[in-house]
């Protein structure tokens, strides 16, 4: 049903322009980021997106705002929900970040070079890989092409920021022939502290990086192929300015091998399965801060190991209808430790997530119902199985400190959904929705031991009898799409029961020193969040675009509370004059201020409100043989206006002007 | 036929294990198990009645604090005396003056076949001279002691003047086997009546409350220790991570805090 905001959405983010709706293709619930693709005519636009960073791509769509830590590893929400409420995956695979201070969201360890779309859902849907009230985001990998027009091709970028001495080099090689096809990238990053408005350094905002995938796609006949992905990604050095300490290293080592039958002309059309491994290590390291900021120094490693598989099919009934199913299993198991080292006495030595594991066996089944030329409705559901324990003694014996029962639980989760689409005209279209989603706690949530949040600056403690988190949600929305003017416009309201956030256990002391109090994360009644998008685009005369992209989300509790995270209307628009390989594009971003927040009982500060403006050019050279170069030079926040955004924890600034080089050679 | 064979061996397994579980007495307090076998030899001595003492206990270092000890009575033929009326009187000299100790009478137990009690040693060796005197059936055997200090940054035993004007003594009840979570915990308590009487104190109420003095909190969910007779106090202390903690203990009687004591644990 939202097949029309993913068309409008690549014409939105700035490039090439798609084909009309193909009734035949696949029920599709999200809207796409494309960054590579095998079209000819993607060559210019992926020569933009590659160069940007995953957080870049992530903060210019509608609907998703980023939680900020640092320069690095930004944290993605979705209409004001994030972590366990929305299923991030990558390739369908899912994987847990190691950290427990949220300093790497799985988004953290993949890269443009690693991608060929962005797949979002505000929604749940019948792709989601686990069961969430908020939808999620998937992050699609590049796959090498059989049979490509040049055996050998690929692209070569390096880009240079004036801001951060930020630096980057990126490749991505691919070698083809009609049975097998080999595809190579790597990218690396580096940058020292950036500086905000009126050169303001902000200290421990450096990051480096790099990151190496690989891909190799064996046919084994016309429709069944196998293919193997191992991405690798290592940074080191990461600095977090608004928390307590910054990360020695964070690694993941993600692995997969796919097989995927396709068969057009059959009833059941394909089915792919993957199985996969994918592993984290990530540390915590506080000894590049001065010592008067560290009360006590203290190691907090954490690793996530996550292995899985899925198995989906679809099947095409009869004309009206396309079934698809999925089944699909995984196992993670997190563990995080901490060990503190005062001036005087004894080391100290916690589990703060105690070896917690989930097991979950998930099955989606859904239907594309094409009623008529204009009603479209896709509906199906999900019912998953979650298994929780902790897995070690000495974790057991750590959950006795907080909780008498037994560790080991069984929660029964789902979601439903319904979306239906009314084509009025091949100009006009409505479509509204009407979903249901569960979720269990998090193992965070269930086990988790003085986890420590900066932002209400309290120590949390799981809990074990949480219920879990459920939500209605319903949207409506409209497309137009005329010859000049696209837009696409939505609204949301979601309503949660048994909404899990923490709460004061005012008997209890923290252990973080300074830290205000211990909260435990358990179920309020309610929580309402309700918002939308509106994206405008317009081409008075061909050569120009004029666009807006514009959002909103409004949330607040039982107790009429503003709930955190939640970002006030956010608006981006773009003039865009493209002649003869030239581009001219000026930006502005803005924000509202955000006054809806509840600093006592969620610890949140308003933020003020902002604009800013970005400028660039860019010059598409097409060269023989088909290979071209890409040039672009860009200021980002001309005025160097002092600004920070409403997620951004601690309020710390933002950067300042910055002056951005980058080139790109496709081959 | 069959069946009778099985049965023969269930009983011989039923047997064999009902003597292992014989072989290892449990403590009436803490319902520690430390099989007989294990117990070790520090001392023998022979009383003016001829009869063979001999001390043993679960490590041959002693160190400050309460601490288990066995005896064995044997005749001058080598044969278990089990019916001889014993107790300990330690004795600390300090060259100035003696005092003794609180202690818990040793009783016979048949499983083991030792005679078991308790000695709260109170000092180290540095401060002065422990003699542990034995009385058999009304004649003594004697034993020195080396006392060890506990190690650094543990404290299993205190002496506190009351705001009553009496003087108690609190030690903590082994084993330490200390986990993060939840740990039974157990202390007994003892009032020095007189230099060499310590009789054990049921009364008291106590509130008690774990610390991590080099962060500076405490922990959630602990079960202050309540008497469960003959001077032991019982509850359960949550010590959400390793490192040193000191659980600080109020000693309440009518309302009035008598007592503030502390022991500190290290793990």
């Amino acid at each position: 049903m939202k097949k029309f905001i993913l068309i409008s959405f690549p014409l939105l983010l700035g490039g090439s322009i798609f084909s009309q709706e193909d009734t035949l293709r696949f029920p599709q619930t999200y809207k796409e980021i494309i960054i590579q693709g095998h079209k000819k005519e993607n060559k210019e636009k992926t020569s933009v997106q590659l160069q940007l960073s995953t957080d870049e791509l992530l903060s210019t769509t509608p609907g998703i705002t980023l939680i900020k830590r640092g320069n690095f590893a930004l944290e993605p929400t979705i209409r004001g929900l994030s972590a366990g409420q929305i299923n991030i995956t990558i390739d369908g695979m899912q994987m847990f970040g190691a950290c427990t201070d949220r300093m790497d969201p799985i988004s953290s360890y993949i890269e443009p070079t690693n991608l060929e779309k962005i797949q979002l859902s505000t929604t749940p849907n019948g792709e989601q890989a686990g069961s969430a009230p908020g939808g999620g985001i998937n992050f699609a990998l590049m796959k090498a092409q059989l049979g490509a027009a040049k055996k050998f091709n690929g692209k070569l970028g390096a880009g240079y920021q004036t801001n951060a001495n930020n630096i980057q080099t990126l490749g991505t090689f691919q070698y083809s022939t009609k049975r097998w096809a080999l595809l190579v990238n790597g990218i690396y990053r580096k940058a020292d502290n950036y500086q905000a408005a009126n050169r303001q350094e902000i200290l421990f905002s450096q990051f480096e990086k790099w990151n190496a995938g690989v891909n190799l796609v064996v046919a084994l006949n016309e429709k069944n192929r196998i293919s193997l992905d191992y991405i690798q990604d290592e940074g080191y050095n990461i600095g977090y300015p608004a928390l307590t300490m910054d990360v020695a290293f964070a690694k993941a080592y993600i692995s997969a091998v796919t097989h995927k039958y396709e068969n057009g002309s059959r009833k059941l059309r394909s089915i792919e399965s993957k199985f996969y491994f994918n592993f984290i290590d990530h540390a915590m390291d506080d000894t590049r801060r001065p010592a008067e900021m560290v009360p006590m120094h203290m190691d907090m490693p954490g690793t996530s190991r996550t292995f899985g598989m899925y198995s989906k099919a679809k099947y095409v009934l009869n004309s009206k209808h396309i079934l698809t199913f999925e089944f699909n299993l995984f196992q993670n198991y997190l563990h995080a430790e901490m060990t503190m080292y005062p001036d005087f006495g004894s080391e100290m030595f916690m589990l703060t997530i105690p070896d917690g594991q989930r097991r979950t066996a998930g099955l989606n089944v859904s239907d594309t119902w094409l009623v008529n030329q204009k009603i479209k409705i896709s509906y199906g559901g999900r019912a998953e199985v979650n298994l929780s324990d902790i897995t070690t003694e000495v974790g057991r014996q750590t959950l006795t400190s907080f909780y008498n029962g037994e560790a080991a639980q069984t929660r029964i989760s789902g979601n439903a959904f319904a979306q239906a689409n009314y084509k009025l005209s091949n100009k006009f279209s409505i479509f509204a929705g009407l979903n249901y989603g569960q979720r269990p706690p998090s193992l965070q949530e269930i086990y988790g031991f003085y986890l420590f949040n900066r932002v209400d600056n309290h120590d949390y403690l799981g809990n074990p009898d949480l219920k879990n988190e459920a939500s209605f949600n319903g949207n409506i929305g409209v497309n137009l799409k005329y010859k000049k003017l696209a837009i696409s416009m939505e609204g949301f309201v979601n309503s949660f029961t048994n909404y899990i956030t923490g709460l004061v256990l005012p008997e209890f002391s923290n252990m973080t020193i300074g830290a205000d109090g211990v909260k435990q994360f358990d179920n309020i009644s309610n929580a309402l969040l309700t918002g939308g998008e509106l994206t405008v685009k317009w081409n008075p005369i061909k050569s120009l675009t004029v666009q807006s992209v514009n959002s909103y989300t409004y949330g607040i509790d039982e107790s009429r509370s503003f709930l955190p995270f939640i970002p006030p209307f956010k608006s981006i628009n773009s003039l865009k004059y493209g002649y003869s390989g030239w581009n001219v594009k000026l930006e502005h971003v803005g924000a509202l201020a955000q006054s809806n927040v509840s600093t006592e009982r969620f610890g949140e500060g308003t933020t003020p409100a902002f604009n800013l403006m970005n400028f660039a050019v860019q010059k598409h050279i097409e060269l023989s043989n088909d290979k071209a170069l890409h040039l672009e030079f860009g200021v980002d926040n001309i005025f160097d206006t002092p600004y920070y955004e409403h997620l951004d924890v601690m309020k710390i600034q933002r950067q300042g002007v910055n002056f951005v080089m980058r080139t790109t050679f496709v081959f | 036929m069959k069946n009778i064979f099985l049965l023969s061996l269930i009983s011989a397994f039923l047997f064999t294990s009902c003597n292992k579980e014989n072989d290892i007495p449990v403590d009436q307090i803490t319902g520690e198990t430390t099989p007989a076998s294990e117990y070790i030899l520090l001392k023998k001595d022979t009383t003016d009645n001829d009869l063979v003492v001999e001390l043993y206990a679960q490590k041959e270092i002693i160190e400050i604090g309460y601490t288990h000890l066995y005896v064995k009575i044997k005749d001058f033929n080598g044969a278990d005396v089990e019916n001889a009326a014993i107790s300990f009187i330690p004795i600390m000299d300090m060259g100035m003056m003696q005092h003794s100790s609180p202690a818990v009478q040793p009783v016979f137990n048949s499983s083991s076949t030792f005679y078991e009690g308790k000695v709260v040693f109170t000092m180290d060796s540095e401060m002065g001279e422990w003699e542990l005197d034995i009385m058999v059936n009304g004649e003594s055997a004697s034993f020195d002691i080396e006392v060890m200090k506990s190690p650094t940054g543990t404290k299993n035993v205190g002496s506190y003047n009351g705001t009553d004007g009496k003087s108690y003594i609190v030690s903590l009840i082994k084993p330490f086997n200390w986990t993060v979570g939840l740990n039974d915990v157990t202390f007994l308590v003892n009032k020095r009546a007189s230099m060499m009487s310590f009789p054990a104190v049921n009364d008291f109420i106590i509130v008690m409350d774990p610390q991590m003095t080099s962060m500076g909190h405490g922990s959630p969910n602990n079960i202050s220790p309540v008497s469960i007779g003959n001077g032991y106090y019982k509850g359960q202390a949550n010590f959400t991570m390793t490192g040193d903690w000191r659980l600080n203990l109020d000693l309440i009687k009518a309302g009035d805090t008598i007592v503030m004591a502390n022991i500190d644990i290290l793990f």
